[in-house]
């Protein structure tokens, strides 16, 4: 196994890149470096030093939120170089990601089909129907998204996502991609003491790449991950298999799920929320209530709210509500947690916000340190909200 | 033999552009993509440079020592004007057209073809 953050470790259902197509992929992730630390800074530069003067100059006082500071910053010049080289890398990013797996199409849908061997399952449901905020647009640009199916048994999005995610992440989660899920242990672990859960939950797990250091930290819990689109779901099954990871996937709907109340100790999500909508982070947030046991608890890994934020970098982790294919991420950084957790039937005394350390430590001399468009867990820290259901344990 | 089944390669929603005109941001990604092809193209030498020095072909110190002759040197010199030529075609083409006063307003030669009477 590699340790390092300059490529991907290998598993048995991860695409095999050839010379220039793995030269095309490395090529994408250092146009992003290169954004991040060279292209991106101008942003604030060029607010400081001539957008923020002329507003100045004009009403008298400074922008004193996200929404005045975007109405000038999309003029400038700088912002819209960056915009549009950022948009270009997302693209060459998702289109370097698909040309191994085009290639390799039925071959790996035949390989995730075999691939077993630790003992987890999977369970499809073709008449689950997918919900209408994921058929909107096609995820942070995905061509497809996550749902998509053109050949039969089709992992594609799920062998083009995990690739994907390691360049869009520039390496910073991590050789195995698990940095969020790591992080989230790591912080259960170190402030629930004692906390042994016996079933988790992972709602929205994509190839299950934050799932799997669930069934690593608690290796005695019964692990389950849901996912609405079934390509995502065999890849990730295939790819927990090849990992030795025993994981329960299921094809559902994380507003409402088929299992039993109160039948988890631990529900989780990374990055899911964003995906949803107003109506249905509701939802998901009472199924997660319903779930849990009592003395349960529920943690969710998040890019940080806006409220903790200064208004231009709002401002600037805004940049993928209009430009990424994530229309609720803007609205859902400016939710109520307290709020949306106590309709749920949680006790707001027990909701927290935290910021848990990156687990993933190798990467962060070279962390930019901050929270930026394009610059996915560059901050070093992970936003988790969550809530713990009253009662005690064991009953 | 059955068409492979391709991946959908647009993903679905309004793509937004950031310069007034929609072409610029074009432009640039298409100059990013020649960027990418030329850094893959630069990787695949280097294998090429590491793979010779491993079967002991030649090293890559005597690549960096490598002195061409006077032959290798106008080729490469002429090879480098064509290259430059191509790039920058369309700048040299205005000159051209101002200089052969070719560059009359294309509205004339609509109007010479489309004039009805003599």
């Amino acid at each position: 196994m590699q340790t390092s953050e300059l490529e991907q470790n290998r598993h048995a259902i991860l695409p095999e890149p050839k010379h220039d197509e793995l030269a095309r992929q490395q090529f994408v992730r250092s146009f992003k470096e290169h954004l991040v630390a060279h292209v991106h800074p101008g942003n604030r530069l060029a607010y400081e030093h001539r957008v923020k003067p002329a507003f100045v100059r004009e009403n008298g006082q400074e922008p004193d939120n996200r929404f005045e500071i975007r109405d000038v910053m999309t003029l400038d010049p700088h912002y819209r170089m960056f915009s549009a080289l950022l948009r270009t890398s997302q693209e060459m990013m998702w289109s370097a990601s698909q040309q191994p797996v085009q290639r390799e199409l039925q071959a790996l849908a035949e390989k995730a089909k075999s691939t077993q061997g630790a003992g987890g399952s999977l369970r499809l449901d073709p008449g689950l129907e997918i919900p209408r905020y994921h058929r909107a647009v096609d995820i942070h640009c995905q061509p497809g998204g996550y749902h998509t199916e053109v050949t039969a048994d089709d992992v594609a999005p799920g062998a083009v996502y995990d690739r994907a995610v390691f360049i869009y992440a520039m390496g910073q989660m991590g050789p195995d991609n698990a940095d969020m899920g790591a992080s989230a242990v790591a912080w259960i672990k170190e402030n629930h003491p004692g906390f042994n859960p016996a079933r988790i939950l992972d709602m929205g797990c994509a190839v299950g790449h934050s799932t799997v250091p669930y069934a690593q930290g608690w290796p005695d819990a019964e692990v389950h991950a849901v996912d609405v689109a079934a390509p995502m779901l065999r890849y990730a099954h295939a790819r927990a298999e090849s990992l030795g990871e025993k994981i329960h996937f299921s094809q559902q709907n994380a507003e409402q799920t088929d299992f039993v109340d109160a039948s988890f100790d631990l529900v989780v999500s990374h990055i899911l929320l964003h995906e949803t909508s107003e109506k249905a982070i509701r939802r998901v947030i009472a199924e997660c209530h319903r779930l849990l046991r009592p003395g349960g608890l529920m943690v969710h890994a998040e890019t940080p709210p806006y409220k903790n934020l200064e208004a231009f970098d709002a401002f600037m982790l805004d940049w993928d509500t209009r430009n990424n294919n994530e229309p609720f991420w803007g609205r859902s950084h400016d939710i109520d947690y307290v709020e949306l957790s106590s309709k749920a039937g949680f006790d707001p005394e027990t909701v927290f916000e935290v910021m848990a350390p990156s687990a993933y430590q190798i990467a962060q001399a070279r962390r930019s340190k901050v929270f930026q468009g394009g610059d996915f867990g560059g901050g070093g820290l992970w936003f988790l909200y969550g809530a713990e259901k009253q009662g005690e344990p064991g009953r | 033999m059955t068409e492979q089944p391709r991946l959908k390669r647009k993903a679905k929603g309004e793509r937004p552009y950031f310069f007034s005109d929609p072409s610029i941001d074009k432009l640039l990604a298409m100059l990013m993509g020649l960027a990418g092809e030329v850094s893959v193209l630069r990787d695949r030498l280097d294998t090429v440079e590491r793979l010779a020095e491993q079967n002991k072909l030649f090293t890559r110190a005597e690549i960096e020592n490598y002195q061409p002759d006077e032959e290798a040197l106008k080729e490469r010199a002429e090879r480098r004007a064509v290259f430059l030529g191509e790039v920058t075609r369309i700048i040299e083409a205005e000159l051209e057209g101002m200089q052969d006063e070719d560059d009359a307003p294309y509205s004339q030669a609509l109007e010479l073809v489309n004039r009805t009477e003599s």
